[in-house]
């Protein structure tokens, strides 16, 4: 059993759960899975296995189907956990009690764009490329971007983000509306077309980051952006890491509106020159920034940071104007976990998330940075640091239990480190079943408030049970 | 009718908790919190109280739940649905004393204020570190910072800048049972569910806010407004969508139609014409470069929309004086008809010339005339239907035709209130515009926080039974027949 597992939940009746994976069969034929090789696929995302295997995998295809599933599952009480393509990193599609995963892919359709009102509505099974391929020719695109190719849904679910947070948002600011499936198996609307709303509570973002433990996201509606004028990314290496990141903060107070600014360490910059290809570059701490906007807008944005970058001893800016150049610096970068893990065929790695006030970034990362070379680990790290959220890639020996120890030691330390200067232990992963913990110690008393909510919303609490909230 | 009455138990347990000075109950001493600023609903509490501290504040909820007392927390009165009228069987809260502004943080750029912290306060305090608090609903001079969280305010600038909830990082407040949680936090983003944006627009049914942390924004270095006339109102909404849709966020998007500007122009003389049937004010800030290259699109666009006049601010007093107009257009109703009811419906900004439309056509069939002044940018509406409450039966038709305004939003998928709130006033509309389904999630997070209901009672969500009451009755324009009727 696994570590986490809350001890009031037990598996359902093995007999009530072979009944349910009769009936989904008898309705879903060949999109009802119950081998054992898809189950596997199933059990688990990325980063450290907490697998938990489902006793049967589901394609559903519209709303209807969904709510259909979920009806089953609320009257035979079994769990039932959401999927998108497993990309998340603590834990939230592993199914902990058996039961029932809803695999979304299929519902993986664009519904409309409305490009007047700048947004769209999207099936949850849709990938973000996918979403932004679609929109290419309307002048519009949707700036989240998680490192992985994720699904909308996954990354509502998990209140996703990425490089460009500092700009756009997270996916808290950029959900208009859903359409989810509750808990007793009903479709409902939230949210809408209107930009904004003061009619009744704020289920959207209740729904957005509940990593399907409150209903299960089919249908988002999503706010959409102009393709900037002029885009130009600029790479600027330091001899410090301290140079770095104070240049990140300088920027921040100076209100440059950068649209992303990247931290890459030295460890991080040597994976990702070696796994890449990068040419031209050193494995120094290096900031990766990109300007959007008008050609005059950008120019000057770009030579308030080169004022900054120059204080706090950086390099010269490696420009890269070119689309395809852009996107070769932006790949490497989205590429950092996989070139972490690259470094050392063989080791794991899973990779912490910290988020602090900007003003405590300088102290946190340069702590963090002490502490992971005190343990003798490969912790190479990278962050979205605008918005005060960075990761460290820990690269650790399975087989070795004092090695694991000491990795899960530091990401601990990392979690109540961030706590501590009034950042959080999650910036964009989420809890699934790694932080449970840590939520306590960030959140105190507002965690039996969630938990009432819980109750209120999943009675029976079938939506991925043991999860997001601790027991 | 009779004084409402506290209990004297409770009244007792109060007196114990605060100075004479501080509970108030006779008529004459309750009388100035009947209402807020939608004065059609009036109602004396049992009780005013007015603590000064967060112990206090928990005491008088842990007392008052203890004995089933309704409590209704006020700010500065300014709401527009009734979120603050009080119950007859309980405590108006009255939060006038949270005054501080506790601290500014310019390198993290946050505020921590006391609810009772007015809004345009904050930007007053932050202004010697080049900073600003950036949601600014038109009351800004008078409402609070922990009535903006509760109704999570709009105004002129959240088309950029975002509502209050975009601009909350942490809430604390006091729960029901008298518990204190915290909501949110100083990172980015925070774990768990969203409670900060539960709170955020609850209008006081959550939990009673104590203490709130802001962000605060940079001021721009400079900001440039265009005033464009339209001689038709339809083509000033295409306008609107033609500027969002060609992918500028400007700083503000603001409309208003002759019955508007005309207003306006006897009031403060903002030098608008009178000719155009409607006028679009756009702004724009950021850096000098910016400004001057977005203002290049925007007179672009909005010549190619079919714009007959645009006049782009020269100096900063010429961008005051535009906009003067746009901040006077209430009270400069005020003064041209006796009474106004001011709606709030918020719709996708594609459907906003055939809305615009709809409404003049509905202001003939009702008979009562409409000005429309409004943030178009957010495609939020802000229909002044005018009347005369003196005038037989023209109070019950601006009520009607109020709820056809609304109805119309929710059929073009917009919603019944952008910024204002449900409050009282439109929970019938609530039951038009969410199925069972949906009210039963609302009503199950109510009961996560406040399972007796105590916290501000019988606003914000109607419970089911009453949507079906409200069915029963065919209340086919979201409005009851003789509202004076207490009912909730």
């Amino acid at each position: 059993m696994n570590a986490h597992a809350d001890p009031h939940l037990a598996r359902p009746d093995a007999r009530d759960v072979a009944d349910l994976v009769t009936r989904l069969t008898a309705d879903y034929g060949e999109r009802a899975r119950t081998s054992r090789a898809i189950r596997d696929q199933h059990s688990h995302g990325e980063g450290l296995a907490d697998a938990g295997l489902p006793d049967v995998v589901v394609f559903p295809h519209t709303n209807e189907e969904v709510a259909a599933i979920v009806r089953l599952c609320h009257a035979a009480r079994v769990p039932v956990v959401a999927f998108g393509v497993g990309t998340s990193l603590e834990g939230h599609v592993a199914a902990l009690y058996g039961g029932v995963c809803v695999d979304l892919s299929q519902m993986n359709r664009v519904l409309e764009v409305n490009a007047e009102d700048l947004d769209c509505r999207v099936q949850a099974g849709v990938l973000r490329e996918q979403l932004n391929a679609e929109l290419k020719g309307t002048g519009l695109f949707f700036p989240i971007d998680p490192g992985a190719n994720a699904t909308i849904g996954g990354m509502a679910a998990t209140r996703a983000s990425g490089t460009n947070a500092v700009r756009y948002g997270t996916m808290r600011e950029n959900v208009l509306g859903l359409t989810v499936v509750t808990a007793d198996g009903r479709i409902i609307r939230t949210g809408g077309r209107a930009r904004k709303s003061s009619a009744g509570y704020d289920l959207t973002r209740l729904f957005v980051g509940a990593e399907g433990t409150l209903g299960i996201i089919t249908e988002i509606q999503l706010r959409l952006y102009g393709v900037p004028e002029a885009i130009s990314a600029g790479v600027c290496q330091f001899a410090t890491l301290e140079g770095a990141v104070q240049t990140v903060i300088l920027a921040m107070q100076h209100g440059i509106p950068v649209a992303r600014i990247e931290l890459l360490d030295d460890v991080q910059m040597q994976a990702c020159i070696l796994y890449s290809k990068l040419e031209g570059f050193e494995p120094k701490p290096t900031l990766f920034f990109e300007f959007h906007g008008s050609d005059a807008g950008v120019a000057e944005q770009a030579g308030q940071m080169q004022a900054i970058t120059a204080e706090f001893g950086g390099s010269a800016f490696e420009w890269a104007t070119k689309p395809e150049d852009r996107t070769r610096l932006w790949q490497a970068r989205h590429a950092a976990y996989y070139a972490a893990k690259a470094m050392f065929p063989g080791k794991d790695v899973f990779a912490t998330d910290a988020c602090v006030p900007i003003s405590r970034l300088t102290d946190c990362v340069l702590e963090t940075k002490a502490d992971a070379d005190a343990t003798g680990l490969v912790a190479p790290i990278v962050g979205h640091v605008g918005d005060g959220n960075f990761h460290l890639c820990v690269l650790f020996d399975p087989g070795d239990p004092d090695e694991r120890a000491r990795a899960e030691g530091l990401a601990k330390r990392i979690s109540l480190r961030a706590i501590a200067m009034g950042g959080t232990c999650t910036g964009e992963h989420g809890i699934g079943v790694h932080k449970l913990e840590a939520l306590v110690a960030e959140h105190g008393d507002a965690v039996e408030l969630m938990r009432t909510i819980k109750r209120a919303l999943d009675p029976r609490n079938i939506m991925n049970p043991g999860k997001t909230v601790p027991p | 009718m009779p004084t409402p009455m506290l209990d004297p138990a409770i009244h007792a347990q109060l007196a114990a908790i605060l100075p004479p000075a501080a509970l108030l109950t006779s008529a004459e001493e309750t009388r100035p919190y009947e209402c807020d600023g939608l004065t059609m609903y009036r109602e004396l509490p049992a009780a005013v109280a007015i603590p000064e501290n967060e112990a206090q504040v928990a005491s008088i909820l842990k007392r008052c739940h203890a004995a089933r007392v309704p409590v209704v927390a006020r700010g500065a009165g300014t709401s527009l649905s009734g979120g603050a009228v009080p119950d007859k069987r309980g405590v108006l809260l009255s939060m006038a004393k949270f005054r501080q502004i506790i601290a500014i943080d310019p390198l993290a750029r946050t505020a921590v204020v006391q609810p009772g912290v007015r809004n345009l306060a904050i930007s007053e305090a932050a202004a010697r570190y080049g900073l600003y608090y950036a949601p600014d609903p038109s009351s800004q001079i008078a409402c609070t910072l922990g009535g903006n969280v509760a109704e999570n305010a709009g105004g002129v600038h959240c088309l950029k800048y975002g509502l209050t909830v975009h601009n909350v990082r942490r809430v604390r407040a006091v729960l029901i049972t008298g518990e204190i949680v915290e909501f949110g936090g100083d990172a980015l983003d925070s774990p768990g569910y969203d409670l900060l944006a539960l709170v955020n627009g609850s209008e006081g049914l959550l939990a009673v806010i104590t203490e709130i942390t802001v962000k605060l924004t940079p001021k721009p270095q400079v900001a440039q407004v265009a005033l464009a006339a339209f001689d038709d109102v339809g083509a000033a909404g295409a306008a609107v969508a033609a500027v969002i849709g060609a992918g500028i966020v400007p700083a503000g998007l603001e409309m208003m139609d002759r019955k508007a500007t005309r207003a306006v122009e006897e009031f403060v003389h903002a030098s608008y014409p009178l000719d155009a049937a409607a006028v679009l004010l756009v702004e724009t800030d950021g850096t000098p470069e910016e400004v001057a290259a977005d203002m290049a699109e925007i007179t672009r666009v909005l010549g190619e929309a079919g714009a007959t006049g645009i006049r782009v601010s020269k100096d900063e007093r010429e961008r005051l004086l535009l906009w003067s107009g746009r901040k006077a257009a209430f009270p400069a109703i005020g003064r041209i008809t006796p009474d106004y009811y001011c709606m709030d419906g918020t719709i996708p900004r594609k459907a906003l010339a055939q809305v615009l439309r709809r409404i003049e056509e509905l202001s003939e069939q009702y008979r009562l005339g409409c000005a429309n002044v409004f943030h178009a940018g957010d495609g939020n509406l802000h229909p002044l239907i005018m009347y005369d409450a003196n005038v037989a039966d023209e109070t019950k038709r601006a009520e009607a035709f109020g709820g056809a305004i609304l109805e119309l939003c929710i059929e073009v998928g917009g919603t019944i209130t952008g910024e204002h709130g449900v409050g009282i006033e439109k929970l019938p509309q609530m039951c038009v515009q969410f199925r069972p389904a949906e009210l039963e999630r609302f009503l199950g997070v109510k009961a996560a926080f406040d399972a007796q209901t105590l916290l501000n009672p019988g606003k914000g969500v109607p419970t089911l039974s009453r949507c079906a009451e409200f069915g029963k009755m065919h209340v086919h324009h979201g409005k009851l027949p003789h509202p004076e009727l207490p009912r909730f």
